[in-house]
């Protein structure tokens, strides 16, 4: 993980799994279309075959009043929870992680039972309780001492390309080479 | 800048130094002092004990490794917007 391509996988998965919560956990029952138009069934058929399930999770079910939306919505959701550099089953632990963290019900429930039927065990479950739990408790600590960050210099800097990046530039001096007025 | 003055590591006692030690090695960085969470959480070590002994147990490798275990931390603390 010493380059950032995991780093954005992870940030833009976090704010997917944020959008879907944020609708499935209001009350908006009263948006589900009670019939669903035929290409929103489409779309509905890819996500319960990505699930493997019979049902459509109620993130989905609420938008499907507008299929367009439903299908780039699902798109969206499909491509960040795919396998790429971070595997589907760390994805759904990540998930996971985030709907336990901002207290939705809807997300906790997808996303435990995703890590399950992906092959991950009660042990598994477990390590990732406990570090969602501990980094809840050791950043309400920070933040209520409003503690300065102070350990920034243990990840190495890597100048990998992100994906779809062009390499950045990598300095030609030494930062001691600059003068010393340089910011 | 924190609300409370972090005592720096030589104020502590010498079995907190050796924690101080054990994080070290824990987070294979070699410190110019401890960091300030360490600090703080040896400010009663009774809970620290209890508390670090929990957060090693999270995420000493099982079936996830350290790594993916980092990688979930980092979700949790940007979720909590927390700089730290």
């Amino acid at each position: 993980m010493a380059d950032d391509a995991p780093w954005y996988e992870a940030a833009l998965l976090v704010g997917v799994t944020n959008a879907l919560n944020v609708v499935a956990d209001s009350p908006l029952e009263s948006l589900e279309p009670a019939r669903p138009s035929a290409e929103a069934e489409a779309v509905f058929a890819e996500i319960r075959a990505f699930y493997d399930r019979a049902d459509v999770p109620t993130a989905f079910r609420r938008v499907a009043g507008d299929p367009g939306y439903l299908a780039d919505l699902w798109g969206a959701t499909r491509r960040v929870f795919a396998d790429a550099r971070l595997t589907r089953r760390h994805k759904e632990a990540l998930a996971f992680a985030v709907s336990v963290t901002t207290r939705s019900s809807f997300g906790t429930a997808l996303h435990l039972g995703e890590m399950r039927r992906l092959g991950v065990g009660e042990r598994g479950v477990m390590e990732v309780l406990g570090v969602t739990q501990m980094f809840s408790s050791y950043t309400k600590i920070a933040d209520t001492l409003q503690l300065e960050p102070d350990m920034g210099d243990i990840a190495a800097v890597d100048h990998s390309p992100a994906p779809g990046g062009a390499p950045p530039a990598r300095p030609t001096h030494s930062p001691a080479a600059r003068s010393p007025e340089a910011p | 800048m924190p609300t409370v003055r972090l005592r720096d590591a030589s104020e502590y006692p010498e079995p907190i130094q050796k924690l101080f030690e054990a994080a070290k090695a824990w987070f294979k960085y070699d410190f110019a002092e401890p960091p300030a969470m360490s600090r703080v959480m040896a400010w009663d070590p009774e809970l620290g004990a209890f508390h670090g002994r929990a957060m090693k147990r999270a995420m000493t490798p099982g079936e996830w490794t350290r790594a993916e275990k980092e990688m979930v931390a980092a979700v949790v603390s940007g979720v909590n917007a927390c700089a730290y």
